[in-house]
């Protein structure tokens, strides 16, 4: 007779507003509204990155002595063990890639106007996250442009006045990069990163659930989509061909491992060391300007950039600000020149480095 | 009316095959990484034919067996008067735990079940090890003695 009313598991877990929002959330058509699908590739990208994290750490061994020979187990002796290796480096880079495409993009369109302002400060965190996730996965296989590479990222703080030296040895955990800084970016990114950015995203995807798609002021909207399941469907089939396009360069261009780093046997850097291509622009900035300035004037560029959504007070008001989206457009053109410039100069020092020319001749251990 | 409800009956039906569609798409996305994955963490390290060289010595009446490693498996090379050098796989085979040989008996014994394997690695009978112990290819090179992990050939 007390018969109990039937409750669903949306309403068990309390979920009941967060899937009514996700119902009524529908998708702009105008003529910009294919950069909407790069948000969500970099969505796919993250899962990714976060899946093959976890199986590389049932193989990897954080320590100077044995990094080197698990990451070479890995992708020598482990069954498909390259293969998830390569795809982790791929889309770690199609990760950072999509994420600048999106956050570009999310500029140009002023999707950071009210009420997504604080959608645009976890997205510059997200960023930030993301480039940390970068810099701090780059020593874990500890070959020699891995050790190089963070020796060289770790010195740049010591420029800073006052506090420069102490937040070079915080970074590395000793006075020199050696098994303790090894440590410190394990650390580092398998656990405090991952925490924050997971928890990060969940807020980011979260707002966009809560607040919807902007449309660019001004433009026109000729239609919309429901987010679930039409959108959500197109969104998956995008994903499928970002994922084709991944396993396609993960297998036809298999990530390689230098040669290994022995702390105990010091060498030289490989001619032409360089940072990976998401920090080139920092990497050539750095090589025409004073460090101390180059540290302190991305630091005022990067409040700035977090800051937009109040100081863009035309697109506030829904109005077009021109000047925005040049500054936005100014901005993609300087990392581009200085990114290209950085390679150049980068091919010009291997071309006319003698230990280029001798190892041309000499047979290579690269297991590249 | 009748149209009506014919349309709804297509409209549902073609509704079921877009789904089976999708369904099998899934499958056809997933099994390979769900295989790929699979095979990725069932890598098991270590190979079945390494070998481990002792001396001769080490070995004998008074020093009547030696617990040695091959490839992260216990080892027990024992000497017998009547049948002379001899390998066994030390692990248990009821629950994996590592026997020790006793010569006074003589068998081989399991701590942790009391479990019990005769000279030759045969399990007894009563005690909860179902299964022998494996005796290992021994190969005489000098005064050194080469332990395999290849199983000895009967005869």
């Amino acid at each position: 007779m007390n018969e109990q009313p039937k409750i669903s598991l949306i309403d068990a877990l309390h979920l009941r507003q967060t899937y009514d929002a996700v119902k009524a959330k529908t998708v702009p058509h105008h003529r910009a509204s294919i950069w909407y699908y790069f948000g969500g590739l970099a969505l796919f990208f993250f899962i990714i990155q976060v899946v093959t994290g976890i199986l590389l750490l049932f193989y990897y061994e954080p320590t100077t002595d044995t990094a080197y020979k698990s990451v070479q187990k890995i992708v020598t002796q482990v069954p498909f063990g390259w293969l998830i290796r390569s795809l982790h480096s791929w889309s770690a880079n199609g990760l950072v890639l999509m994420v600048f495409v999106h956050m570009f993009s999310a500029f140009i369109m002023k999707a950071y106007r009210a009420p997504r302002q604080m959608m645009w400060v976890s997205g510059v965190i997200l960023l930030l996250l993301i480039l940390g996730f970068g810099f701090t996965g780059y020593l874990l296989p500890w070959d020699e442009t891995a050790y190089f590479a963070t020796k060289i990222g770790t010195e740049v703080p010591k420029a800073l006045p006052i506090i420069g030296e102490s937040v070079s040895s915080l970074i590395k955990g000793a006075n020199d990069v050696n098994g303790a800084t090894l440590t410190r970016m394990f650390a580092l990114h398998v656990g405090v990163l991952p925490a924050l950015s997971i928890l990060l995203v969940l807020v980011h995807i979260g707002m966009i659930m809560l607040f919807g798609s902007s449309s660019p002021p001004g433009m026109k909207v000729t239609g919309e989509t429901r987010y679930f399941p039409n959108y959500l469907i197109k969104e998956m089939m995008v994903w499928l061909l970002g994922f084709a396009i991944l396993i396609c360069v993960a297998v036809l261009y298999p990530w390689g491992i230098g040669h290994a780093y022995d702390l105990a046997n010091p060498t030289e850097p490989p001619p032409g060391i360089h940072p990976e291509w998401y920090f080139m622009f920092l990497f050539q900035t750095l090589k025409i300007v004073p460090e101390w300035m180059v540290i302190i004037g991305f630091g005022v560029v990067a409040v700035i950039w977090t800051l937009i959504p109040w100081l863009d007070k035309r697109a506030g008001n829904n109005k077009k600000s021109p000047v925005f989206t040049i500054i936005g457009i100014v901005a993609i053109l300087y990392m581009c020149v200085m990114t290209t410039w950085a390679y150049i100069s980068v091919s010009q020092e291997q071309k006319e480095s003698p230990a280029s020319r001798q190892e041309k001749n000499s047979d290579s251990t690269n297991v590249k | 009316m009748s149209v009506g409800n014919n349309d709804l009956r297509g409209t549902s039906k073609r509704r079921t095959i877009l789904k089976s569609l999708l369904g099998v798409s899934l499958a056809a996305v997933l099994s390979p990484i769900l295989y790929v994955a699979g095979r990725y963490l069932g890598y098991v390290k270590g190979s079945k034919n390494g070998d481990v060289m002792i001396a001769q010595s080490d070995v004998s009446a008074e020093h009547p067996s030696k617990l040695i490693n091959i490839d992260d498996q216990p080892v027990l090379v024992i000497f017998q008067p009547d049948k002379g050098v001899r390998a066994f796989t030390a692990t248990c085979t009821h629950l994996g735990c590592t026997v020790s040989y006793q010569p006074e008996m003589p068998q081989f014994y399991c701590k942790c079940h009391h479990g019990r394997y005769d000279a030759d690695g045969v399990n007894v009978e009563g005690t909860r090890p179902k299964k022998p112990l494996t005796e290992l290819t021994i190969t005489a090179k000098g005064d050194q003695l080469d332990i395999s992990l290849k199983p000895k050939t009967k005869g």
